[in-house]
């Protein structure tokens, strides 16, 4: 999240993909960095037992919102 | 009230929250960079977003942070801000 | 009778007073009430006490001493003394026994140190800007910068107390519509510009000048939107006349216009603050300067009318010397002139003419008006010849008169000049109200200084000066 802050502070504009787990603690840093608004995706929770396919599942999945959190 | 309210010196026509850059129209055409945490299983995600862009016609460069447990060190971000038009960073969990 | 009385333990007087302010509740056609500031079992033997525990009673009722005693919602009396108290109530053979007189303390309410928080917890309502709040994790002095409200340089948090502490330096209210402020063409309350006057850091007493600065560069003459918008390098310039010189601590000798005093330093600032925050006015939006100068951080200064040759700029122009005053000028940033061999005027005039025939370009003539500002050692060869303002400036336009030959285009291997039908004429450098001089600097140097202008006449801006009240 720091690192987006920063990067959209740069004139980049940015988001970052997070599991469901992340969707509290990613509103609470949102706010206390000052930016709410900051661009998030997240994809179904859990991340670390799914084999390759499901990883290149869970990304085909979120692509279009991901286009989406960086275009208008 | 705290020390930490301010009174807005400002005309106050523009929203006092911080709001996302413009965004482009599209990626395509365009320079993704694809910043990995180094969280296991994150560099398949992005390998997969990766061709995904690329077969829109998106010029994609991938870099990833030493740690997950700190922000990207400056360098990196220069780097990457000096060479992207746009950011996906993942894949935290 | 209806009979309050403020008092505070603390306060020697109001201790020993507590056996009169007994008799007082005691007494028929009587009814007393006491508020007590600091300690609710004080006084003992009175019926009716009120712990003023927020002070929120003395402050309202402008209690400045303890005791106060106050009758019928009207008139009031401080402190101890017999006579007085006696005369007050209308009861004789109060406090036998304890000396006829004695002062009162300070009230709790007008205590140094409760001042601030005070005025926060009553006078807040009257702000009436957007509050904004820092995020937990933000630093306080980079935010400010990640919110666009500094000038490059840090700026003073403005919070509450210090936004009231700034309105204690003006009598104006605080939702009083100041000037209309360009580009935006915001109407611009006290309120607002009181909270760039606190990221300035500014002190209080200096918010009649920034007030007063604004409404002179909000004016049609002075055109700061055009003085804004413009390319060339200029911004506001501001000029100090009269007692609030003094009163607020300006400086107008040694470095007057450089850096370290905090009047000079931060008037200047905060006008420049409210063009950016509150008129949108900004370095890459409206203003497109191409080079800029350091002046257009700040630049203010007040005129040495003490050490002065002559009478000051501001009676000059047409205000009485008690008057307070600024002057704004759209000027560049300053450039010096040395001179440490004219022993007389004209020589002096004369190096002063050569130098200021550059103002902008030796070449072009009557569109750009300049500021001399002479030392107090040039000054002096002046006042031992005895040259009025008036003589020094005419003679000033008389040396800077400029051969049409020497400045067409083209002429001097130049392209930029006059047009060529201005071959046989000669053309002033100056238009007639064009040069505006003022005295300041310390008393050692024999150099001065020119802050050449922006475009004068119709489509430029004019020097305007205002009366500070």
């Amino acid at each position: 999240m720091h690192d987006i802050v920063d990067l959209e502070a740069r004139g980049i504009p940015s988001a970052f993909v997070a599991s469901t787990e992340f969707v509290v603690a990613a509103d609470t840093q949102a706010r206390a960095l000052g930016f709410d608004a900051v661009a998030r995706v997240f994809v179904p929770h859990p991340i670390q037992d799914r084999t390759d396919d499901e990883m290149r599942a869970l990304a085909d999945a979120a692509f279009d919102e991901i286009w989406a959190s960086v275009t208008r | 009230m705290t020390e930490r309210s301010l009174l807005d010196p400002t005309s106050e026509r523009t929203p006092s929250s911080r709001e996302r850059l413009a965004r482009p129209e599209t990626l395509s055409g365009l320079k993704v960079g694809l910043l990995d945490i180094s969280k296991a299983r994150g560099n398949v995600f992005l390998d997969r977003l990766e061709a995904l862009l690329t077969a829109r016609d998106v010029t994609v460069s991938r870099f990833s942070k030493p740690t997950f447990t700190k922000p990207a060190p400056i360098d990196l971000r220069h780097e990457i801000s000096t060479t992207c038009d746009v950011v996906i960073e993942a894949l935290a969990d | 009778m209806k009979l309050v009385a403020v008092v505070k333990r603390e306060c020697p007087t109001c201790t020993l007073i507590e056996p009169v302010l007994k008799q007082l509740d005691a007494t028929d056609g009587i009814e007393l009430t006491v508020f007590t500031q600091d300690d609710p079992m004080f006084p003992a033997g009175v019926a009716s006490v009120s712990f003023d525990e927020d002070l929120s009673f003395s402050y309202h009722h402008d209690v400045e001493t303890v005791p106060t005693l106050i009758a019928d919602d009207r008139e009031r009396i401080v402190g101890w003394s017999r006579d007085a108290w006696e005369q007050f109530t209308g009861v004789d053979g109060l406090g036998p026994g304890l000396p006829d007189h004695r002062p009162g303390c300070g009230s709790l309410s007008v205590d140094p140190s409760l001042v601030d928080e005070l005025r926060a917890r009553f006078e807040s309502h009257r702000l009436r800007a957007r509050r904004v709040d820092l995020a937990d994790l933000e630093d306080e002095m980079e935010a400010l910068y990640d919110r666009g409200w500094t000038d490059g340089l840090p700026v003073v948090p403005p919070t509450e107390r210090r936004v009231l502490r700034m309105l204690e330096g003006t009598t104006r209210a605080a939702d009083e519509i100041v000037a209309v402020v360009p580009p935006d063409l915001v109407e611009c309350t006290v309120e607002k510009v009181a909270i760039n006057a606190v990221l300035a850091g500014c002190a209080p007493e200096h918010l009649p000048v920034v007030l007063t600065a604004l409404e002179a560069a909000c004016t049609d003459e002075f055109n700061m939107h055009g003085l804004l918008a413009t390319t060339m390098p200029v911004g506001p310039v501001l000029i100090v006349n009269g007692p609030i010189r003094r009163r607020i601590g300006m400086n107008s000798g040694v470095n007057v216009l450089g850096q370290g005093n905090r009047a000079n330093a931060t008037i200047g600032r905060a006008l420049q603050l409210v063009i950016r925050n509150v008129g949108g006015g900004r370095p890459g939006g409206v203003d497109r300067a191409t080079q800029g100068n350091p002046g257009k951080v700040s630049f203010c200064f007040p005129e040495d009318e003490e050490g002065s040759p002559w009478e000051p700029l501001h009676v000059e122009r047409g205000f009485a010397r008690e008057a307070s005053t600024v002057t704004l000028f759209p000027g560049e940033g300053p450039r010096g002139v040395i001179d440490q061999l004219s022993r007389d005027p004209e020589s002096l005039a004369r190096s002063f003419a050569a130098c200021l025939r550059t103002v902008q370009h030796p070449k072009l003539p009557m569109v750009f008006d300049a500021i001399l500002v002479v030392s107090p050692e040039h000054g002096r060869v002046f006042r031992e010849a005895g040259w009025t303002r008036a003589k020094v400036k005419e003679r000033l336009h008389e040396l800077t008169l400029l051969e049409g030959a020497e400045i067409v285009r083209g002429a001097g291997g130049i392209a930029e000049g006059v047009p060529d039908w201005a071959k046989d004429t000669q053309l002033p450098k100056f238009r007639p109200e064009g040069i505006v001089l003022v005295h300041a600097g310390g008393g050692a140097g024999l150099f001065s200084t020119i802050i050449a202008g922006w475009a004068n006449g119709e489509t430029g801006s004019q020097p305007v000066t205002r009366e500070i009240r």
